[in-house]
């Protein structure tokens, strides 16, 4: 009897460790899989292919829901073999993916419909290890849901750490690299529930361990779609990869290749040299190439970009998403005294600072160059200095962005961003920023409303006599400065501009005439645009422009997002609809993703109905509450991650404490409902509504005031604002599950896979929200979404 | 008997030369209507005039620049990927940028980025003399076997870096720079002769959004952009 307790407790303890572990695996391999993704495709639909994967969730619900008898009678045997093949596919799935068919490239979509199968297949295989993994937890939750608090403990846990693991291994390893090594956590939570399965397991488990293995020992090479801008570069004649740096905030390659060249938007008339430069890419996209050439030889010199130093010397120059470092060289080149240059990815700053050829060293030798790594933004809000010259990053893309960017949040370029950079210029300070040249014209118009408004509320009158702009072949660049442009400055733009074969867009003093003498475009109509910014009708710009152009705030930084649903038909009849995604590319696929993903999970959650029993309860009480908590969490844990990245200033190191946090809070909640009465289970939610509405009034606020304390307290402070609702936010599922179990206990693997589909379908959805709305709102819809579990107050007969 | 043995094989000599003839002209003249159609309904119903571009794309045989695989989507409104990352421009686009050439006889033109070959092939077909220039050898090399097998003798490629252009053939009366970047090298503003022009699709692979024009003229050097898709930024209310 006492060993027959003994052995129970023991399996009671080992479930516990097999679930921490198997979640540990699933949210690493989550993480290492974007990474993955994100550089071997395009980025958008690396997003689409994980959501769909991620359904594996909803999928094992269904399963079980389906066929719970089944399984929980052979559960001693399913159990580990589950996790056997969870371990396979996890550890296979580069290998598979991409022997599938040749491999899959997403740029192809766009003009072979047979890319789809392609991108299903992928997604389905990719669904794999996340249902046999999701089906083994989802199993333990039906077979132990009067435990269900510490099973959710260790569910939420193992995440936690996972995540954490996943951050972990991206910094050291090769993202190809990881899933077989995730693969072996999965397999350590198989050994650990092997005592008392049949000898068959043990087979199964020596032959995935044998697997797994040589999935590691044989890591496949990351294959990248021929148009990632890494590939391509590799293609070129004599490529060589100088370094290859794994980091958490982006894999890191730099290539050397005979014919790269870093000459970006040079002059016509420049007759010198395009010196050789290796290209710099984050996740197989160009981020820009080394600096080379220094003084008179520096093409940078015949660009827009040297406008600012058309106008005098700057001694202190601060250049705000350094990248590669090319504004830092030519502020050294240029006479500046003092350079402050902030970039957050700090390893490449690092890789930069090591390894990159001796004609770089300049930029972090000098002893007038100090590199800071955080996030720009945050530098911009706790730097307490003033500067001659101010550098934002360039926007945009040559080509246009094709809306590319829309999802990417931009926090240089808000309101908030710009006021605090204007708030930092010494006396007779420049603010530049450059603009690629887009049709139809979007960037510049958007940047220019923006510093019209930011010299608006700073008191200016007459913002057109503090902006110049100048404009070449492809690039324009806009100075704003702290006082109006005197004559000589103003001769000197124009000096600068003939010579180079620019022609000046903005001037207090331009005549029409000189706006087109060089570079000439179709009609005037970015020149009538430009001048309503700056005349008293921008409103009504703003309003009946076909794209969106209002400067955006740090509650909604999407700058690049520019499409107005209002106008959609009328841009499809202009550019036909299979032209038009190249307009405004990357919205409309977060919008496919959502409503595919959308259709997905209906179906995995209506199709358990169908063999539920008739009349056992409320299923929309059921679908309301569960569903309530999934999309709400995911809507809570991204509005959260949005505060803390600007607060913390590093983005890995933030959102792996936000998801550490609120993961490892919430298991300790659903530890301590063990002790609870499952009764009323509303009211936790309720509570969690309430401190989400606290949120909304009083975080920001908070995080603002506390900004310019130092790192760690920064940190202790996040903890200490998370960890409340975190743990709170972890009641309300497993009381749930309690309570449906009690009443209705079929249903609890239902309930458990609305949960998972829903946080998916959440997650889809934040992104849309966010961008059409703002992070306010996100946030403020996840206390809803919370509330509405309380208004139904869920019970079950 | 050694008389009947060289009889014999020059005969079949013969025979492989002219099916290898008949297999170019066949293939050169199979999907004619395609080509009709593609030309009626993509290039002169979007304004495209000039009677030797016209003629050209009437002419040369586009479903042979592509993968076999696509060969069946060859003459639809749309560029399709060729490998390494590069596409054949969509028929309009081809269309566009040869007419704003005015290529034809006489004429010298370089081409930085052949891939295909098959704006190579347009060019050639109205009789100017081209010049292409491919990076990536695999495809230089594609390119030369088919421009050769077709019959375009005014085409002379080399697989190098577009960058220096082709010095020896220089000055040209056009050259178009598929492979854009985000530099124009002065080297090629340099082979460009006086008057000339240069053409550079911008966009994504997938869709041009707009043509780069630098033109020479008396010693200044004017770029001006060209859209291909007229757009209209919004209509007044009072304009409705």
């Amino acid at each position: 009897m006492i060993g027959q307790c003994n052995r129970m407790i023991s399996l009671c303890n080992r479930k516990h460790l097999s679930l921490a572990l198997v979640s540990a695996a699933l949210l690493a391999f989550q993480i290492a899989l974007l990474q993955i993704l994100a550089t071997s495709q395009w980025h958008h639909f690396a997003y689409l292919v994980i959501s769909i994967a991620l359904l594996g969730f909803g999928a094992a619900g269904t399963l079980l829901a389906l066929t719970r008898r089944w399984m929980t009678a052979r559960q001693a045997q399913l159990l580990p073999l589950l996790l056997c093949c969870c371990a396979v596919t996890l550890a296979g799935s580069l290998t598979m993916t991409q022997s599938l068919f040749g491999g899959f490239d997403s740029f192809l979509l766009f003009v072979d419909i047979g890319e789809v199968l392609k991108l299903a297949a992928v997604a389905l295989l990719l669904l794999l290890p996340f249902t046999c993994g999701a089906l083994t937890i989802g199993l333990i939750f039906t077979l132990e849901t009067e435990r269900i608090g510490s099973y959710y403990f260790a569910n939420m846990f193992g995440s936690g750490l996972g995540c954490l693991l996943g951050l972990a291994g991206l910094s050291l390893l090769l993202p190809q690299q990881l899933p077989p090594c995730f693969g072996f956590l999965a397999l350590a939570a198989a050994v650990v529930l092997l005592p008392g399965s049949r000898p068959v397991a043990r087979v199964v488990l020596v032959v995935s361990l044998a697997l797994v293995t040589i999935f590691l020992v044989q890591a496949t090479e990351l294959e990248l779609s021929q148009y990632k801008d890494l590939r391509r570069a590799l293609d070129l004649p004599e490529a060589t990869i100088l370094a290859n740096q794994p980091a958490a905030a982006g894999q890191i390659h730099i290539v050397d290749a005979p014919v790269l060249r870093g000459a970006v938007g040079v002059s016509l008339n420049w007759s010198g040299e395009m010196p050789q430069a290796p290209a710099v890419f984050v996740n197989g996209d160009s981020i820009g190439s080394l600096p080379q050439a220094s003084g008179r030889d520096n093409p940078r010199n015949a660009s827009t970009f040297a406008l600012p130093y058309a106008l005098g010397i700057p001694r202190r120059v601060l250049v705000l998403d350094a990248g590669t470092g090319v504004d830092v060289a030519m502020a050294i080149d240029r006479g500046a005294e003092t350079v402050v240059a902030v970039e957050a990815h700090k390893p490449l700053v690092e890789l930069l600072r090591t390894t990159a050829p001796t004609s770089v060293s300049r930029i972090f030798n000098n002893p007038g160059v100090t590199w800071q790594t955080l996030v720009s933004r945050t530098w911009l809000a706790r730097d307490q200095q003033q500067y001659d010259l101010i550098i934002l990053p360039k926007v945009g893309g040559f080509g246009g962005n094709a809306g590319l960017f829309a999802l990417h949040e931009q926090p240089l370029l808000t309101r908030e961003a710009l006021q605090q950079a204007w708030s930092k210029l010494s006396p007779q300070g420049l603010l530049t920023v450059t603009s690629w040249v887009d049709y139809p014209v979007r960037t510049p118009l958007r940047l220019l409303a923006t510093l019209v408004e930011t010299l608006q509320e700073a008191g200016v009158t007459t913002p057109q006599d503090r902006i110049a702009a100048v404009r070449s072949w492809g690039t324009l660049t806009f100075c704003i400065k702290r006082t109006p442009y005197s004559k000589a400055e103003l001769a000197a733009i124009r000096s600068f501009a003939k010579r180079w074969a620019f022609d000046p867009a903005l001037l207090p003093d331009l005549r029409p005439e000189e706006r087109q003498h060089f570079n000439r475009l179709q009609d005037d109509s970015l020149f009538q645009l430009f001048d309503g910014v700056l005349g008293p009708e921008r409103a009504q710009l703003y309003n009946n422009y076909a794209f969106r152009i209002t400067p955006v705030d740090d509650d909604q930084p999407f700058f690049s997002q520019f499409l107005r649903w209002s106008q959609l038909n009328a841009l499809i009849s202009l550019y036909g609809q299979r032209n038009l995604p190249f307009i405004e590319l990357g919205m409309l696929v977060a919008v496919l993703a959502a409503g595919v993903l959308s259709l997905l999970a209906t179906l995995l959650i209506l199709l358990p109905l169908t063999r539920l029993p008739k009349g056992s309860g409320k299923h929309w009480q059921v679908l309301i509450y569960f569903g309530g908590l999934g999309v709400g969490y995911m809507w809570t844990e991204l509005a959260l991650i949005h505060h803390f990245v600007l607060y913390l200033g590093h983005p890995v190191y933030a959102t792996a404490l936000v998801v550490a946090v609120l993961l490892i809070g919430s298991a300790t909640g659903s530890a301590l409902t063990g002790r609870f009465r499952v009764c009323r289970p509303w009211r936790w939610t309720a509570a969690t509504s309430s401190i989400l509405l606290l949120y909304v009034v009083l975080l920001g606020m908070l995080l603002e005031t506390t900004l310019t304390l130092a790192m760690p307290l920064r940190t202790a402070l996040a903890v200490l604002v998370l960890a409340p609702a975190a743990v709170i936010m972890g009641m309300p599922f497993p009381l749930g599950l309690r309570l449906l179990n009690q009443a209705h206990q079929a249903e609890v693997p239902w309930a458990w896979g609305i949960n998972s589909c829903l946080s998916v379908v959440g997650a889809a959805l934040a992104t849309i929200l966010a961008v059409e709305f703002g992070y306010s709102l996100l946030l403020l819809l996840a206390a809803t979404a919370y509330l509405l579990p309380t208004m139904i107050r869920f019970r079950v007969s | 008997m050694q008389i009947r043995r060289e009889s014999t094989f020059s005969g079949v000599l013969m025979l492989c030369l002219v099916l290898l003839l008949c297999h170019a002209a066949v293939a050169s003249s199979e999907r004619g209507e395609d080509r009709e159609a593609m030309v009626k309904e993509q290039i002169l119903a979007r304004g495209v005039k000039d009677p030797a571009t016209l003629a050209a794309m009437r002419t040369v045989p586009r479903h042979l620049f592509v993968p076999e695989s696509m060969s069946h989507q060859a003459y639809q409104d749309r560029p399709l990927p060729i490998g390494h990352g590069q596409t054949i421009s969509q028929p309009f686009i081809v269309a566009f940028m040869t007419e704003i050439i005015k290529p034809g006889p006489g004429r010298k033109i370089l081409e930085i980025g052949t891939g295909s070959g098959y704006q190579a092939a347009i060019l050639a077909a109205t009789g100017a003399q081209v010049y292409s220039i491919e990076i990536i050898p695999q495809l230089a090399d594609s390119a030369a076997v088919l421009l050769k097998q077709l019959g375009f003798t005014h085409v002379a490629t080399r697989s190098a870096d577009g960058y220096y252009g082709w010095q020896e053939h220089a000055p040209f009366d056009a050259i178009i720079v598929t492979a854009a970047a985000e530099f124009i090298p002065p080297p090629l503003i340099e082979q460009l002769a006086e008057s000339g022009l240069m053409i550079i699709p911008v966009g994504s692979p997938f869709f041009v959004q707009t043509l780069m024009l630098i033109q020479k003229r008396a010693g200044k050097t004017i770029s001006t952009s060209l859209m291909p898709v007229r757009f209209v930024p919004f209509k007044r209310a009072d304009e409705e």
